[in-house]
């Protein structure tokens, strides 16, 4: 067994490294979980190598802090640890940022499909760029369309550079987080086109909207940018944290 | 041995340390230092970021596996691990032997 002083020792210089990692709590855990029981089994050698009786409870005390701290200092230096693991933990957060903008997209886009087809606005099937009253198609469904493509398309790029083909490719760790802050805040971008030609259409005749498809739609697409906003900067801010990378 | 002298060449001993069967992160570093005979004494952490990156590459499979109340990340070889590991070999073996070739000392022509 370590012993008190020696597992202080150990959840010490663990809380160091863990206060500089960067990425998903999850993550992180996993990570300190697989160096805890590392950092654990190193002490255990020191202290098999150095200690074979112990007279009194202070010398076990004394071996097991000095097993510990000869083994935290064989393990490295927590800053060099927490920077070595930057690169990977960028690259997982960045996937799951892009898998998750791929899953949800088309469900929001179901959503705001269903409330389009269920209200009467001009047309019976008028998508919203389309109602009536609202804002000139041509000045909302660019910036709609362009904002939906450079979601998908960062969105793709990333899962394709942070899977298998890492093997492949240049070692680029601040890419990743970067294309899926560009997903993220292009999802974002094309809720706040949607709340425009909604609001623009409330303006004009807010009776023409079933309410409840559109309420509906309205949620989803608040929830989402709300949550691909934070996970944009989230993925800017592990990128800056990969500065001297 | 100074642990930059190894950079480039870990990931192929990792996978190599790996090639009779799992470890965990501990036997792995253990197998290192003796399987070079005490040369590669790297800081110990640094082989726990390695072997993620591995895993991510799909070289290797990690499993956590737990025993006396310790949790340990177990690793193990996947094919894709073992076709790299034979091509880390192939080019290792090339490399040092056109180092070899150059560094040994040549002898020279007797002049009168």
């Amino acid at each position: 067994m370590t012993g008190a002083p020696g597992r202080q020792l150990v959840e010490d210089y663990l809380a160091e490294v863990a206060a500089r990692l960067p990425g998903p709590a999850r993550e992180r855990a996993s990570i300190l979980a697989e160096l805890r029981g590392g950092l654990l089994d190193t002490v255990d050698a020191y202290r098999d190598a150095g200690v074979s009786a112990a007279d009194t409870a202070d010398t076990a005390h004394a071996a097991a802090a000095a097993a510990a701290a000869a083994a935290i200092e064989e393990f490295g230096d927590p800053g060099l640890i927490a920077a070595a693991f930057g690169p990977g933990l960028a690259l997982g957060q960045a996937r799951r940022v892009a898998l998750t903008l791929l899953v949800t997209g088309p469900l929001v886009g179901l959503l705001w499909a269903t409330a389009a087809t269920a209200s009467h606005i001009g047309s019976r099937h008028a998508p919203p760029w389309q109602w009536v009253g609202a804002l000139p198609g041509s000045l909302m469904v660019f910036p709609l369309a362009a904002a939906i493509a450079i979601a998908v398309w960062t969105a793709l790029f990333t899962i394709a550079a942070t899977g298998r083909a890492t093997r492949w490719l240049p070692d680029r760790p601040r890419l990743a987080p970067g294309t899926a802050a560009v997903a993220g805040f292009g999802a974002a971008g094309a809720d706040v086109a949607l709340f425009v030609l909604l609001a623009s259409q409330l303006t004009v005749a807010p009776g023409a909207l079933a309410a409840a498809p559109t309420a509906a739609a309205a949620v989803a697409s608040a929830t989402r940018l709300f949550l691909a906003g934070r996970a944009a900067c989230r993925c800017l801010t592990t990128r800056a944290a990969l500065a001297g990378h | 041995m100074r642990p930059e002298a190894l950079k480039g060449h870990l990931d192929g001993m990792l996978l190599a340390v790996l090639e009779p069967g799992p470890r965990h992160g501990y036997a792995i570093m253990e197998a290192l230092r003796a399987g070079s005979d005490g040369q590669f004494d790297l800081p110990t952490g640094t082989i726990y970021p390695a072997l993620r990156r591995l895993e991510r590459a799909g070289l290797v499979a990690g499993t956590w596996s737990e025993a006396g109340g310790r949790r340990r990340r177990v690793y193990e070889l996947t094919p894709a691990g073992r076709h790299t590991l034979d091509a880390e070999r192939g080019s290792w073996r090339q490399f040092s032997a056109a180092v070899t070739a150059m560094l040994e000392p040549v002898p020279r022509p007797v002049t009168s």
